[in-house]
């Protein structure tokens, strides 16, 4: 009984190889072995909108990941004497969350402590007593840059996120801050605050509500498209054959000269193939993908990192991550490194290192209630500083796709994940 | 699809902790199409019947309030390991569908 088993899948593994044979036969004569992908089209929905729900404001006058707005220092202003500010609305802003975030995101504050400070920047509570002149504090708030170079703080004046005003209104708050702050428990002090854990099982379809579109995904594998073909007439036996497929994407695709990753890869193979429309963010699109990396699930993340064109991807990538964007200057690395802000809290939420932020792509996201692939991850990050966010798939999300998967090489896959 | 509905049921102490994941539009009749403009009919989940061994432990009507594909738990006293949970549910447009588990041991 187990041989005829065997027998059989010999041959239906004979048989699938035999109807891919002709097709790369011609291919192999020159020696290239080539995806059919359909090149021509874009692979998101054209004009691309914004989602709904996210931020309106669009902020072209500011950097973007594809064009550099030169962000000029803003000049030192001159400032004689004492600066006098309205401590109680300059508490106001301090504490406003709708306007920079408040410098309550990374700093901690003094009596009475608002709750759940931050600590990517250092503790503001006993402020009064460091001896800083008011210039100093005021351009250090209006344009950090004039005096530490290295600053992640945003240039709150100089990219008229608070007015002259406003700022002089902080200073004299920040006068008021003269004793250490006190917190209720261990919770509300980030130095003390545990590290969240992610500890649900992200495979449990009762769990992740994300496994009903890798269901979906393995159900559109099987479908006849418009040409009455499916993924599984050329790819029988998907558990087998894309094993380890997905842990070595994204690719450099020379034809399309771009990185691209699984998504952008069903969109076109697609197309080409079985005449399926799945554009990029579309629901189908997004259970396809999952279901091919589900299919790599438990295999570590081995993207080429040798080859020229992956160099180079990786090289453009690396200046990307340390590229500062949007409205509040700051680059991926500001927040995602250990030097800077990575590892840190910003307000109640835990600021992540690159390591470990890619294996679990497409995510099903709880506090959204709606899976993320990393496309839109990137989309969300662009527009949490205030940067438009580029269409998806676009080149540079390629080359950062493949960064971070170069940073998280033999991290194990495990798809769909599940975050907050 | 393929499976319209996914159970679990594991005993918890000296009930059987029961989940039904069910997919299901659950349209309710308000939402237009973005696309036409026009009203989507409404299309979702009438009632629900779980029955253990066959008798009867929880009837639900579930109207359009609920979110799409809806996900059901509920714990059933006096089951012991080994009994049949079946969960019969039928939407507006009469399709039926169901779903069974065997309870297990924790």
């Amino acid at each position: 009984m187990k041989r005829n088993d065997s027998q059989l899948t010999l041959f239906t593994f004979a048989l699938c190889f035999s109807i891919v044979a002709p097709t790369s036969a011609s291919e192999a004569a020159k020696g290239k072995k080539t995806t059919q992908l359909e090149l021509k089209n874009s692979a998101y929905a054209t004009p691309w909108e914004r989602y709904k729900g996210w931020p309106e404001t669009l902020w072209s006058e500011f950097s973007t990941l594809t064009k550099m707005v030169p962000s000029p220092i803003g000049k030192p202003i001159k400032i004689e004497g004492a600066i006098e500010g309205d401590p109680k609305k300059g508490e106001k802003l301090a504490f406003d969350r709708a306007r920079g975030g408040s410098c309550l995101a990374c700093h901690v504050m003094g009596k009475p402590t608002p709750s759940l400070p931050g600590n990517v920047g250092f503790d503001l509570s006993t402020h009064a007593i460091w001896g800083r002149s008011d210039e100093y504090i005021f351009n250090y708030i209006f344009d950090p840059r004039n005096t530490n170079p290295n600053s992640v703080m945003p240039p709150w004046g100089a990219h008229k996120l608070f007015s002259v005003e406003e700022i002089k209104d902080m200073v004299a708050f920040l006068k008021t801050q003269n004793s250490p702050a006190e917190f209720r428990d261990d919770l509300e002090n980030p130095t003390t605050r545990p590290v969240p854990k992610e500890e649900r099982d992200n495979l449990d379809p009762f769990v992740n509500e994300a496994m009903a579109a890798m269901e979906k995904g393995k159900v559109l594998y099987a479908r006849a498209g418009p040409r009455k073909q499916s993924c599984a007439s050329c790819h029988a036996e998907p558990e087998r054959m894309f094993k380890n497929w997905a842990a070595a994407m994204p690719k450099y695709e020379p034809r399309l000269r771009k990185v691209i990753g699984v998504e952008e890869f069903v969109t076109r193979h697609a197309r080409a193939t079985t005449g399926d429309e799945f554009l990029l963010q579309s629901d189908q699109n997004i259970a396809l993908s999952i279901y091919m990396r589900y299919l790599a699930n438990g295999q570590p993340i081995n993207v080429d990192t040798q080859s020229k064109a992956h160099k180079l991807a990786i090289q453009r990538g690396t200046k990307l991550l340390n590229t500062k964007i949007g409205q509040m200057n700051l680059a991926c690395v500001d927040c995602h490194t250990a030097e800077r802000g990575g590892s840190k809290w910003i307000r109640g939420q835990w600021l992540g290192e690159f390591r470990g932020q890619q294996g679990h792509f497409p995510t099903w996201r709880t506090s959204r209630t709606e899976i993320w692939d990393i496309n839109k991850r990137f989309q969300w990050c662009n527009v949490s500083v205030r940067a438009n966010e580029l269409q998806p798939g676009s080149a540079e999300y390629g080359d950062l796709e493949l960064t971070l998967s170069a940073l998280n090489k033999g991290i194990k896959i495990s798809v769909p994940g599940i975050r907050h | 699809m393929a499976d319209e509905m996914k159970m679990r049921a594991t005993m918890l102490g000296e009930v059987a902790d029961v989940k039904v994941r069910m997919t299901h539009f659950m349209e309710t009749g308000a939402r237009k199409d973005p696309k036409t403009g026009k009203l989507i009919p409404p299309h979702f989940i009438d009632q629900v019947v779980a029955t253990l061994n066959g008798k009867t432990v929880l009837d639900a009507q579930m109207g359009i309030a609920v979110a799409r594909n809806p996900f059901i738990g509920f714990r059933v006293k006096g089951a012991k390991p080994g009994d049949k949970i079946v969960v019969n549910a039928v939407d507006n447009l009469g399709t039926k569908f169901s779903g069974e588990v065997t309870v297990a041991a924790r």
